[in-house]
């Protein structure tokens, strides 16, 4: 039977500890557990990851753009470059290591017989290797 | 699969924008040169102002990613603190295995295949370092500025959550970065630790790449 006492102590049992004294059903539930149980200091826990992760500092995101903005301005008006010069650096350093890949293939087509045949054992191999690393569960705990 | 969605879409599109931007634009043949020269005319001013420029871009990356997935950003994160010479050893053999898949790709070309197989690889390829860097500056940040007590987060206005630790990383990496010689290869091996984790986590989802076989 469900008393006043009863729900009291269900929540709070370090507060309420006398109750187990007086009711025999909550002592036969909860008095002498099998597992035994310490009471839970939050604030004992280490932080976790999670645990503020949501704040959003806009000020702090706004003043670092700010500053970044302002420099990359500044520094493109003394070295006399261009937005349009910075993207066609982007896109010539990226299309330069796309004529690297296929200058390799194109040199690796007129090897010999042996160097093919240990691109393709390296090729076997490294992705051998990728997939092996792959298989292993990440350790990380994000709760 | 709305996170998925939303994770990889604009992730995609900037990508694939990218390695059509590379294919698109005339390029000087096979030639490894700039296309304007930097190392000449005052280089140095304007090698800080590409950097400055790009870690400007690379700010916006972070930010938007970091709205869009904060949870798997900070979960690729950890996991680079918690296995660092994994995540290395994994980017490495990673950035190496799409080199050689790439040189495999381009003898197909012409049998049509090729070529989307390619762009596929360098779509995948990108996507994978946008979201590596972003888990490295958020690492990185969560070392140097990670609260470690709650009363040390509580009493922070500014320096806490997802958002403010990948900025702060990509500040202290951008500031690195700038340092000449020694900060590409810096940004470089950072590259190398960010495919890593994106990978090892399987882009901060931590599932498994492959289905378990499991006998009978």
């Amino acid at each position: 039977m469900k008393t006043q006492s009863c729900e009291r102590y269900l929540e709070d049992p370090e507060a309420n500890a006398g109750h187990l004294a007086e009711c025999e059903e909550c002592r036969a539930l909860f008095g002498e557990t099998a597992v035994a149980t310490k009471p839970l200091h939050i604030e004992a826990l280490p932080l976790a990851p999670w645990e503020g992760a949501k704040h959003r500092p806009w000020p702090l995101v706004a003043l670092v753009a700010f500053v970044l903005l302002a420099a990359s301005v500044v520094l493109c008006r003394m070295a006399g470059v261009s937005a349009a010069e910075i993207a066609d650096h982007v896109i010539g350093s990226m299309q330069a290591r796309r004529a690297a890949v296929l200058g390799w293939a194109d040199s690796l087509r007129e090897a010999s017989r042996a160097a093919q045949i240990g691109f393709v054992a390296a090729f076997v191999i490294v992705n051998a290797v990728l997939i092996a690393l792959l298989r292993r569960a990440p350790r990380g705990i994000d709760a | 699969m709305r996170r998925i969605l939303r994770l990889f879409l604009p992730l995609t599109i900037v990508a694939a924008s990218l390695v059509t931007a590379m294919i698109a634009a005339p390029h000087p043949g096979n030639q490894l040169e700039m296309p304007f020269p930097l190392e000449h005319a005052a280089s140095m001013m304007q090698e800080s102002a590409v950097t400055v420029s790009l870690i400007a871009v690379w700010l916006l990356a972070a930010v938007g990613l970091t709205l869009m997935s904060g949870r798997e950003v900070r979960s690729s994160s950890i996991e680079l603190r918690h296995s660092a010479l994994h995540c290395f050893t994994l980017g490495l053999v990673a950035v190496t295995s799409f080199v050689l898949t790439a040189i495999v790709f381009s003898y197909l070309i012409p049998f049509f295949v090729g070529v989307p197989l390619l762009f596929m690889l360098a779509v995948f390829a990108v996507i994978t370092k946008i979201y590596g860097l972003v888990a490295v500056f958020h690492a990185l940040g969560a070392l140097i500025g990670g609260a470690r007590t709650r009363d040390e987060l509580a009493s922070r206005n500014w320096l806490r959550g997802d958002l403010a630790l990948a900025v702060l990383g990509l500040v202290v990496l951008g500031a690195l970065r700038l340092i000449p010689v020694v900060g590409p290869v810096i940004w470089a091996g950072a590259s190398v630790f960010g495919v890593g984790s994106a990978l090892a986590t399987k882009f901060g989802r931590r599932e498994p790449w492959f289905l378990a076989v499991r006998t009978a």
